[in-house]
């Protein structure tokens, strides 16, 4: 039978932002989240890499017992699927923040002083690359090219291609992002009121 | 993202559908590619641009106000908006273009585009002000006319800002799946092997190695399970041509796969896309499915008794998985290692099947050359090159963007001419061509014909197609130890000379870049060079040491300037750079002694401030600290 765009539909179901919002460690069920896949996409190992970006979208982040469930309903051994998990630079192992910045650090950008919008990242929140700031809002990473070299440099948010970025446009970014990030904080609040 | 959800309705069509479709349709698309102005009184359709630059632009909440500003102007009768896919200037984005009249209209804001409406779309007079012009020793020339676009010639492209790439209608008006109909329905696959043999068409993917031969190997490779992928990793940073046709004219991939379906006997294909790309899977997405339901795809292809689907891989962030042994290994769930060939995918390929692999942009060849023949496409471009290439301009040049021009036109061509020449008043240096596995063209051989042998002949190689234009301020020695930071990073390991061969290399190029190399040692990049070249598994170390061979080749003295002066001539070693506070320009803001991590930098608030030579590590922060440009480097 041919399931056909599997990886795609399961992906891209939910943008990446509200995931993050969503993603609490002990979100609901790793295991219904596997099993839920499993069952509508019928067969074998070629099955893992989809898996693995179906969990780091939904949890921000591949953890070690999200591996073991997926490890156990594939049939392979713990080893095997972070051998996979660990090649490529997609999945991450810690949780990203709410708004990933990822600095495009291909040759485009690279020429167009790239570097600098990094270490201006680094500077404004302390934090380095593979780093997320302890509030979980942003996190660095680097990326090699987004294809929107002819807006370098670029960063990406989310999935937004943010381009023709100098440093004062990256602190412009950072401090809207942080702002905006701190609105949804509260109307979240407002929305599932505790106690 | 723009999800809107999916509602598919086509019934299966027959080709006589097609040929309705496209009568019906056709006025309308042409009017699109026309330049009739000044029309009065048309029914105009405002192309928004809707490739990955623009949308980055905000080209979607753009098209959103031209429908509410034509709606609120009662115009919806006169006037459609259609989001598109990449027109090419990114520069220029938001671009958009007003058909029939073909005026294109760059960097449109909300104010623009409500003078538009009121003035282009309701009294029929285009805002001369605000078209796209190019001015060259006192001529004028506007939209289509302007070199930018009046040079390239579109063959993949051809549908790429011009269709809807969400309407299979809008596809099949302009000949979609025509040339599968032809193929399916009144010619053999030995004559389509013949025409696409007899076309010339080489792999747009990188290695150039001539389509129709792979397809005949497939085709006569035994068993009858056999597997089509499209290479749409892209993972040369400085190229978005794959990308750019993907989310533009997805369809176009699609009936190139469709097509070789039928010729090599497989009933299946992947379409391997990266990650970074989740426009592209979109619209892809939506192409497959729109396709499926229209019976394009399926168990009977426009009725007949062949049967092809297409599924969508994504990538995870690995450059090696543009490597097709790799790839295949990822589609297979597995890390994506290369293995050395033979025997080769045609043979044994995804799960050990024959499987023929395309890159995006040779597949998006294959319907034109079936439709027009191969005497059409092999009378474009050079002795041994055919047809056309699309490059993705960036770097420090004026248009960055999309071109696609016919093979045998010169880099200087593509640079100043279409590409508008340098952007600041630097001089032209170099065109870095190939991505990693390249090289650099210095601007004095600038005038060599783009094709495969001449590039390969410079040092550089065609890859997939990205050229980085560079000033003088870009220092080649920098250049090549972010190349080798590049590929030491990807290299998957498995072969010793890649991975620890490339890693020594970089040290070396890192210290010549702290100024603490040693005379011999361009001897000793020169030597580990060739035996990486020589002995690595895959592609990938095979053609890593092009970037120091390359840079050692054309601009040696920079080089050497490192090495023997310890001096970095285009200012970018930081670690050879010493810092200076500019009196005129320092306010004492005290900025730059705070991101001082050495306390090299002292001065009271609103006072001048100093940097201690002595102390200063050389890192650069405080130039980046400063607003006012006070802190400058020698
Ligand atoms: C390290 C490496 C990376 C590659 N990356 C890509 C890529 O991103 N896209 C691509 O189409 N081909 C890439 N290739 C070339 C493929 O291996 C293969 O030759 C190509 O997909 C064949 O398609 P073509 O004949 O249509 O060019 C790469 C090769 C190597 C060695
Ligand atoms: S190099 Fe940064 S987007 Fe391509």
């Amino acid at each position: 039978m041919i399931e056909p765009h599997a990886a795609g539909a399961a992906t891209l179901a939910t943008p990446p932002v509200a995931a993050a919002a969503a993603a609490a460690p002990d979100a609901p069920g790793v295991e219904a989240l596997v099993d839920t896949f499993i069952a509508a996409h019928p067969g074998g190992h070629e099955r893992l890499i989809p898996l693995l970006h179906l969990l780091q979208e939904r949890l921000g982040h591949v953890p070690f017992e999200a591996q073991d469930v997926v490890a156990d309903r594939l049939g392979l051994t713990p080893i095997q699927v972070f051998s996979v998990l660990s090649f490529y630079h997609f999945f991450t192992l810690t949780p990203r923040g709410r708004y990933p910045l990822k600095v495009c650090m291909g040759t485009a950008c690279f020429v167009r002083h790239a570097t600098r919008l990094i270490e201006t990242i680094q500077d404004t929140l302390g934090i380095d690359v593979g780093d997320c700031t302890p509030d979980r809002l942003f996190s660095l990473e680097q990326v090699r090219c987004l294809g929107a070299c002819g807006l370098a440099p670029a960063v990406m948010v989310g999935q937004d291609v943010h381009g023709n970025l100098d440093t004062k446009a990256m602190r412009r970014l950072i401090t809207q992002l942080r702002s905006q990030g701190r609105r949804e904080a509260v109307a979240a609040a407002k929305e599932t009121p505790r106690g | 993202m723009a999800s809107a959800p999916v509602t598919i309705t086509a019934a299966p069509l027959g080709v006589g559908d097609l040929a309705r479709i496209r009568a019906e349709r056709r006025p309308r698309l042409e009017a699109r590619l026309a330049s009739l102005r000044p029309e009065r009184g048309v029914v105009r359709d405002v192309l928004v641009c809707a490739g990955g630059g623009c949308v980055s632009c905000r080209s979607t909440t753009l098209a959103a106000e031209f429908e509410r500003l034509i709606a609120a102007s009662g115009l919806s009768d006169r006037a459609r908006v259609v989001q598109v896919g990449c027109m090419g200037l990114c520069e220029a984005a938001p671009l958009v273009l007003v058909a029939p009249d073909g005026v294109y209209y760059p960097r449109v804001d909300f104010s623009l585009a409500r003078r538009i409406v009121t003035e282009h779309l309701a009294e029929d007079a285009p805002i001369g002000e605000a078209e796209l012009t190019h001015e060259r020793d006192g001529e004028v020339r506007r939209s289509r006319d302007v070199p930018f676009f009046a040079r390239q010639l579109k063959i993949a492209l051809r549908n790429c800002g011009v269709v809807d790439p969400l309407s299979l209608d809008d596809y099949i008006a302009l000949d979609g799946y025509q040339a599968l109909a032809h193929v399916l329905l009144e010619t053999t696959p030995d004559a389509v092997l013949d025409t696409l043999k007899r076309s010339g068409l080489r792999g747009r993917g990188g290695a150039g190695f001539p389509a129709g031969l792979k397809w005949q190997f497939v085709r006569e490779a035994a068993g009858d399970e056999k597997y089509i992928i499209c290479n749409g990793d892209e993972g040369d940073p400085g190229a978005f041509m794959d990308r750019s046709i993907l989310e533009g004219d997805p369809h176009s991939v699609i009936e190139g796969m469709a097509i070789a379906g039928h010729v090599v006997g497989a009933r299946r294909g992947y379409v391997y896309v990266r990650a970074e790309y989740p426009l592209a899977i979109e619209r892809l997405g939506h192409a497959i499915l729109e396709a499926r339901a229209a019976g394009i795809l399926g168990a009977r292809v426009l009725g007949t008794e062949a049967a092809f689907d297409l599924e969508i891989r994504i990538g995870a962030g690995a450059f090696v998985c543009g490597e097709e042994t790799a790839l295949i290994a990822s589609v297979e769930g597995k890390r994506g290692m290369p293995r050395p060939r033979p025997p080769f995918p045609a043979q044994a390929g995804l799960w050990g099947r024959p499987t023929l692999i395309n890159n995006v942009e040779t597949w998006a060849n294959v319907s034109p050359i079936v439709l027009r023949g191969a005497a059409w496409f092999a009378g474009i471009g050079t002795a041994r090159s055919k047809g056309t290439k699309v490059f993705a301009l960036a770097g420090d040049v004026r248009n960055t963007g999309l071109v696609e021009v016919p093979m045998g036109i010169s880099l200087r061509e593509i640079v100043h001419d279409i590409g508008g020449g340098i952007r600041s008043d630097q001089p032209f240096k170099a065109v870095q061509a190939g991505g990693p596995s390249g090289g650099c063209v210095p601007a004095e051989a600038a005038d060599v014909p783009v094709d495969y042998e001449s590039l390969q002949s410079l040092g550089a190689v065609m890859g997939s197609g990205g050229l980085i234009v560079l000033h003088e301020g870009t220092c080649m020695v920098e250049l090549t130890r972010f190349f080798l930071e590049f590929l030491v990073d990807e290299s998957c390991g498995k072969c010793p000379p890649c991975r620890i061969g490339l890693r020594v290399m970089l040290n070396l190029v890192e210290r010549i870049t702290k100024g603490l190399a040693a005379l011999e040692d361009l001897d000793t990049l020169m030597g580990l060079a060739r035996h990486i070249q020589r002995s690595s598994l895959c592609g990938l170390g095979q053609t890593a040491p092009n970037a120091v061979i390359s840079t050692l080749e054309h601009f040696r003295d920079e080089w050497e300037t490192h090495i023997y002066d310890r001096r970095c001539p285009a200012l970018q070693c930081r670690a050879l750079l010493t810092y200076e506070i500019n009196e005129a320009l320092c306010n004492g803001c005290t900025l730059c002694a705070k991101a001082c991590t050495s306390n090299a930098i002292t001065g009271e608030l609103k006072q001048l401030h100093r940097i201690d030579a002595l102390l200063c590590t050389h890192c650069g922060a405080c130039v980046t600290a400063c607003n006012r440009g006070a802190v400058v480097a020698h």
